[in-house]
Parts: structure tokens; C-alpha cells; sequence
């Protein structure tokens, strides 16, 4: 029998091999993973929260496609792509559909700059959706085989719970470990299925329930842009200082330091002045944009009625005549009525000169 | 104000076939007894689901003292609450329909999730558990698009109505039409009364002269034996409708509590319009012809309804008192049916805001002889007022059932 140190060889795999898939193992509906090993016997050697990139023979010709790895290079003997099948996505369905074990193909990297080897003693708050949650899975496992404690709060995001990738997984660590503790909001309920986790998009009371420490917490976050703009506007809204926040889109993963979108999010200047016209009342106030619309209301002797401060209960909606705010709301107005122009006074700051109908 | 045994009384020495007394339509104690053995007890027919098409869309209504909302979840999920705050009781939604992400108390803003549960109550202390102060769920059922509510804690059966509701009028795909036009108005009669105006066509020669353009007020048109007795006109309808598809048969609950059965017009008439063409371009769900008749459902003690192939009314009645009653009627069209496009409003709706009119002038008036002491029970007619008298019996057999229960038989 074969010692396991010989079961792989001296050097790690370079991209001149093909891969050749190992094992397919399905997650959940239309999400698969996608085990590879390197036919010479070589390791693989990268950092968790990597992305490897695949050329896949598409009918009609090769496409390139990055995917973050969701295995970890502490199990170095083979590396793993999770697949979710996109709506509309031509290189995912073809790898559910048809890259089956045997199959080699051709793949360049690791690659990438979102990691984190997660240090002992440092705390960590990761947040995903979708099949976001690859890149933070990598970490977790990295963590958990690197035999020292964790402390990571894992918050994941998913459809419907049974759209929960690596939800045993996970679980099977969690019950282990007291430093993993692990928290799952989905948008809707399977039927014929109890769930206990929390419901509705991510905001900032289930953040806070979630992480009651998250300031001081290293966030690393995952998943489709809009719902890393929406954690990016709670958190600044939250005061949390974004030097300590990490990003990876799970759609366009990023190779280089100068590849990395810059993320020109708005963010209330307190220097910055902002002026807000109260029409129907003929005030017109200077305030910062740091300052909420029911706040300068107050100053100036208006009253705006508010229930919550917090944009969850919705009491403090205006319309909005013109100009731009800032607004990180909990739920408290429909999309529908944003569209239509209103605003939650409380939780929202001017972005220069504005009016409001009040 | 009539007490129990006085009620029972009263309804035991009721001649047969015969209207109620004096008391039973007017007497406080008598309509106690009705919301609370009856109103209280029944599935009662709510709002179509298209009424609240969005989440967050809700209604509400007044079922005797019971304010109810109706709410639409993110999941999509209809559910009903008591429409009462769990703080110090204010009414949590004051509008007949209304939207909004969450259900906030306006008196002190404490606010709940769409599914119930409390989310947010400002300055509650420490020891404040937010899980413990839900709104109360209401009893909902669903199905073909209609929503029915029920406020007891363990409410009659309701799956083989539900399972007609699916068959017959899934037919208008009710789940994909939208309110085209919305009227409430109160009767100054008692709701008995309302029903009883409405369970017969006796009347509809001398009263509504727009109706009876395109409905029959002959009664064999709606007196039917079962799926296989009927008039010969109802017989060959029901005929065509299988051919096509279209569940059309007489089907009833064993004490006429609901009755459904698809019925021609008069004279191939389409719709209940002046015309008595159709009123809407678009037709329904699959309904394959304009002169498809009316799938006529009703159910006691709250609603009656016309399916036809252009659009549908469906009636909902809440009792406010002795002497009055809520009518509600929404005229619902296909969801994709454009106003001044696909339909005229004013055609689409004036023969039943004429009639219901005329039914409110009737009832009130009805009200108003009974209320003499000089009124005494009359006769029905056996050839005209079966209707009637099947629900003046299914409402005597429930308040006595309910009121003293028949003790069960040893040896049956």
C-alpha cells in the first residue's frame, strides 16, 4: 500500500496540466461541485478565497470562466469548484450538463486577492449569497483544519433554505466549534419545511443580532454587487470603519490590487455642506450631509412624524421633490414607493441641495 | 331583547315554509346570537386575492366586533390577522385597503413583519420579548382565487367547497384578473333580509328593469334538482360546457349551505350589460365563448357571485346591526384589461350599481313593514322562493344546533 505522502508529488500543479475532473457531487438544485486532480500527482498550492479560471468547450467555442474555489489548500490532493447554473449562463449549465469524471480540461491560476489565511486571535464576520459563499467556505475549512479556534460569525444569504450550499458542512463544523457560529437568512420558506433562521433581506437588525461586535470585526463579503452595495451602505451607515472590509463578486472575480473595482460608494461627508428646502413649509435649511432629513426638520422647528429613527417602521416617509440623498433603510418603504420618489426622513442624508414636500 | 330559550322558542314555532318573526329580524338579542353562533362560526367569504395582487397589499373588514386584515406576505402568502394592536389594542389598519412593507401602529408605531410577527417597539425595557406579542392569526383559506376567513378556533370544514372553488371557478382564473371597480354600501335591513332578497327572483320583474334585460327571472332557470335535473335549457348548456370542458353542474352542500351552477342568459345574452353584449374585450381565464352564462356561487352566510365570461362580480355582505348591512361588490375583469380600452366602466358596471340599488330600496323597505307590530310571518312561494326557503332552514337548523345541540342517539 501506498504511503499518503506519496499519493501526491514533490511539486505543486502548474497550469501547463490539465485537470482532470474527479468527482461530481451535487449541492443543491442546479449547484453542483466540481472536484479536479492533477493527473501527474501534483498538489495544489493557493490561498483560500482564490478563483481558478476554466476553459470550457462550449459548443460554439472555448470560453473562460473564473471561479473561486470553494475547497481549501489545506486538503491540497484536489481542488473544487462550486457551480450554481446562473439564469442565462452559458460555461456553468455546460458544467452541469455535461463535464462528467474522466473529462480533462484546461485551466490557468489560482489567482486572486481576496484571502485570508484567518489568523488566530483576529475576528472575522463573513457574508454571503448565493454561491458567493465559495471563497468564504475555503476560509472556514482553512480555519477549522488549521486546528487552532476560530472566531467567525458566517452570515449567508440564500433563496429558500434549501438553497443553502454546504449547510451540513457548515452545520458539521459549527457543532464543534464554538467559534463558528453560523447565521442564515432566506428569502422564502420551502413548503412543508419549519424554519428557524431569520427571513427577508439582509439588514442591519438581523446584522447587529447576528454580530453584536461587528465593529470590530475583519469583514470579508461575497456575492452579487448589489448585495455587497446594500452590506457596504449598512455598514457605513453603521459607522464600521471600511479600511477592515474585503470584497469579492462572485460574477467578475479580481486577479490584482489594480483590477479591484474601486468602490466609489456614497458615503455622508460630515464637511461636506448640504442644503435641504422644505417646500410646503418655504424653509430652506443648511445642514452636512452627514445629517438626516427628520433631524434638520427638528432643528428648524419642523415636525416630521417618526416612529422607529431607524428605517424600519416607515411612519417618517415624504416625497422628495428633487436632488439626491443618501438612504440605507430596514425595510420600512417598498421599493415602489422609492421608485415613486419618496424617502424615509430618519434614514436619509442629503447629498448636496434637496427638497422635500413638507 | 330575546334570550336563548326565547330564541329557540321562537324559531320552533316558525310555520313551515314561512318567513321569520318580528324579533328574529329585528331583535338585538337575536342578532347577538347571529354574529356569535353564525358570523363568528362560518367561513366567511373575505376579498378575491386579487384585491391584494402585491406584498404588502392588504384589506380589512369588519366582521361584527372583529376588525380583520388581510395581508399578502414577501412569500406571496395571504394571511389574516386581527386587525388590533398587540400594545394597547389601537386598530392597525384603519383603511378599507391599504400598502406598506410593514403593518405599523399609528398610535405608537410599534411594528410588525408581514407573516405577524412584532419586529420593532421602541423603549420597551430589557425584559420586553418581542416574540410574545404576534398579531393573532385568523383561519384563511384560498382557493380559486377567493379568500375566505374564518374566526373560530376550530372552523368547519371547508375542503370539498374549497375543492368546487378549484373545479368551477378556476375556470376565470380569478388569480390573474384585477379590481375594476369597487362599491360598498349599507342596507338599512337586516342581513337575513339582504340574502333572502337575493335567494329569489320573485321580485326581479317589478324591480329591475336593467337586470332582467339579460337575466331570466324565470324560476326554473335557477331551481335545480342535481347534476342531471334541470330545465331543458340549463340541461343543454350544462351539455355544452362538458363538451368544452367548463365545470357546470349543480353541485350543493346537503343543507344548501353553498350552491354552485353555471346558468345561460336570457336570450344567448353575453353579459349583464344594457346591451347585453360582453363589456370586456378580453375575456377570463379559458373561457371559450362570450354567451358562456354565469357560474353563480353563493355561499352562506356572506357572499353570492357571477362568474361570466367577461368579468365577474363577486357580493360580500357584513352585518352592522339589527337593522343594517354592509354590501360590497367588485367587478373583477382579466388583469390585462385596459380601462377606456378594453372596457367601459360605466357599461361594465351600471346594471349591477342599478340593481343593487333597487335591492337596497327593497330590503329597506321590507325592513321597515317588519318593524310594525302589525307584521306577522307570511308564506312563501313553493314555485318561486325555494331559494328562500332553503336558507331561512339552514339558518333555523344552525342557531338551534348551535344554540341546543340535539344530544346523540345511543343506538342509531
Amino acid at each position: 500500500m501506498a504511503s499518503p505522502a506519496k499519493a501526491f508529488g514533490e511539486a505543486p500543479w502548474k497550469d501547463s496540466e490539465l485537470l482532470e475532473c474527479a468527482m461530481v457531487v451535487p449541492e443543491t438544485t442546479d449547484t453542483a461541485t466540481f472536484t479536479f486532480r492533477a493527473p501527474s500527482g501534483a498538489w495544489f498550492d493557493y490561498k483560500p478565497g482564490q478563483f481558478i479560471t476554466l476553459d470550457l468547450p462550449v459548443p460554439g467555442g472555448n470560453v473562460q470562466r473564473t471561479y473561486t474555489i470553494s475547497s481549501s489548500p489545506s486538503r491540497p490532493l484536489s481542488i473544487s469548484v462550486t457551480i450554481k447554473a446562473q439564469p442565462g449562463s452559458t460555461g456553468g449549465r455546460w458544467m452541469l450538463d455535461h463535464l462528467k469524471p474522466g473529462m480533462q480540461i484546461k485551466a490557468y491560476g489560482p489567482s486572486g486577492i481576496f484571502h485570508n489565511q484567518c489568523q488566530t486571535g483576529k475576528k472575522y464576520l463573513f457574508i454571503s449569497a448565493g454561491s458567493g459563499i465559495t471563497p468564504v467556505m475555503s476560509m472556514t475549512t482553512w480555519a477549522w483544519d488549521s486546528g487552532e479556534m476560530p472566531d467567525i460569525v458566517f452570515v449567508h444569504a440564500a433563496r429558500t433554505p434549501s438553497d443553502l450550499i454546504f449547510r451540513q458542512r457548515l452545520e458539521g463544523m459549527a457543532d464543534r466549534v464554538p467559534g463558528l457560529q453560523l447565521h442564515f437568512t432566506v428569502e422564502q420558506q420551502d413548503p412543508f419545511q419549519s424554519w428557524h433562521g431569520y427571513r427577508g433581506r439582509l439588514n442591519q437588525i438581523m446584522l447587529g443580532i447576528m454580530a453584536s461586535d461587528y465593529l470590530e470585526r475583519e469583514v470579508y463579503c461575497c456575492g452579487p454587487e448589489p448585495f455587497m452595495q446594500a452590506v457596504r451602505d449598512m455598514l457605513v451607515a453603521l459607522g464600521y470603519d471600511m479600511e477592515n472590509y474585503h470584497q469579492e463578486s462572485f460574477g467578475a472575480p479580481v486577479r490584482t490590487e489594480a483590477e479591484a473595482p474601486v468602490l466609489d460608494d456614497v458615503v455622508p461627508d460630515e464637511s461636506v455642506s448640504a442644503e435641504i428646502v422644505f417646500a410646503a413649509s418655504g424653509i430652506t435649511a443648511k445642514c452636512n450631509e452627514t445629517d438626516t432629513v427628520l433631524a434638520v426638520a427638528r432643528a428648524n422647528g419642523l415636525n416630521i412624524p417618526s416612529g422607529c429613527t431607524f428605517g424600519l417602521c416607515g411612519t417618517c416617509k415624504i416625497k422628495k421633490n428633487s436632488g439626491e440623498v443618501h438612504m440605507v433603510h430596514n425595510g420600512g418603504i417598498s421599493d415602489e414607493d422609492i421608485e415613486d420618489g419618496y424617502i424615509l426622513a430618519c434614514c436619509s442624508h442629503p447629498m448636496g441641495a434637496i427638497s422635500v414636500e413638507v | 331583547m330575546l334570550n336563548t330559550a326565547e330564541i329557540l322558542s321562537q324559531i320552533a314555532a316558525r310555520p313551515k315554509n314561512f318567513s321569520l318573526s318580528h324579533d328574529l329580524y329585528c331583535d338585538p338579542g337575536v342578532y347577538q346570537t347571529d354574529l356569535e353562533e353564525i358570523w363568528y362560526k362560518e367561513w366567511i367569504f373575505a376579498i378575491p386575492t386579487c384585491d391584494i395582487p402585491k406584498t404588502g397589499n392588504h384589506a380589512t373588514l369588519q366582521v361584527g366586533d372583529y376588525p380583520i386584515v388581510i395581508v399578502r406576505g414577501g412569500d406571496g402568502v395571504i394571511r389574516a390577522f386581527h386587525n388590533v394592536c398587540r400594545h394597547r389594542g389601537q386598530r392597525l389598519c384603519p383603511k378599507q385597503n391599504g400598502s406598506s412593507p410593514k403593518l405599523v401602529c399609528p398610535y405608537h408605531q410599534w411594528t410588525y413583519d408581514l407573516d405577524g410577527k412584532l419586529l420593532f417597539a421602541r423603549d420597551m425595557g430589557a425584559d420586553f420579548d418581542p416574540s410574545k406579542f404576534s398579531l393573532k392569526p385568523v383561519h384563511v383559506r384560498t382557493n380559486g382565487g377567493l379568500v375566505y376567513i374564518c374566526l373560530a378556533d376550530n372552523p368547519p370544514e371547508f375542503d370539498r367547497f374549497g375543492g368546487f372553488l378549484d373545479d368551477y371557478v378556476s375556470v376565470s382564473d380569478v388569480t390573474n384578473s384585477k379590481v375594476a371597480f369597487s362599491s360598498t354600501i349599507i342596507e338599512q335591513g337586516n342581513w337575513k333580509l339582504v340574502i333572502e332578497n337575493n335567494r329569489e327572483c320573485y321580485h326581479c320583474g317589478g324591480s329591475h328593469p336593467s337586470l332582467c334585460r339579460s337575466y331570466s327571472d324565470n324560476p326554473l332557470m335557477t331551481v335545480m334538482e342535481g347534476p342531471n335535473a334541470a330545465s331543458p335549457e340549463i340541461l343543454e348548456h350544462w351539455a355544452r360546457c362538458d363538451a368544452a370542458g367548463i365545470p357546470s353542474r349543480f353541485v350543493n352542500q346537503d343543507d344548501m349551505q353553498w350552491r354552485f351552477a353555471r346558468v345561460p342568459l336570457l336570450n344567448n345574452a353575453e353579459s349583464f350589460t344594457m346591451s347585453t353584449k360582453s363589456a370586456v374585450n378580453k375575456l377570463m381565464g379559458r373561457m371559450p365563448w362570450k354567451d358562456a352564462g354565469s357560474l353563480m356561487l353563493y355561499h352562506f352566510p356572506s357572499s353570492w357571485n357571477h362568474f361570466l365570461p367577461d368579468h365577474a362580480i363577486v357580493f360580500r355582505l357584513l352585518p352592522i346591526s339589527p337593522t343594517q348591512t354592509e354590501v360590497t361588490s367588485k367587478w373583477l375583469v382579466h388583469k390585462d384589461a385596459v380601462e377606456g380600452t378594453d372596457y367601459d366602466l360605466q357599461k361594465l358596471t351600471e346594471v349591477w350599481i342599478n340593481t343593487n340599488d333597487e335591492d337596497r330600496r327593497v330590503v329597506e323597505e321590507n325592513q321597515k313593514g317588519i318593524l310594525s307590530p302589525a307584521y306577522e310571518p307570511g308564506p312563501y312561494s313553493p314555485h318561486q322562493e325555494e331559494g328562500v326557503i332553503h336558507f331561512v332552514d339552514w339558518y333555523c337548523r344552525k342557531i338551534q344546533d348551535r344554540l341546543a345541540p340535539r344530544p346523540a342517539m345511543a343506538a342509531e
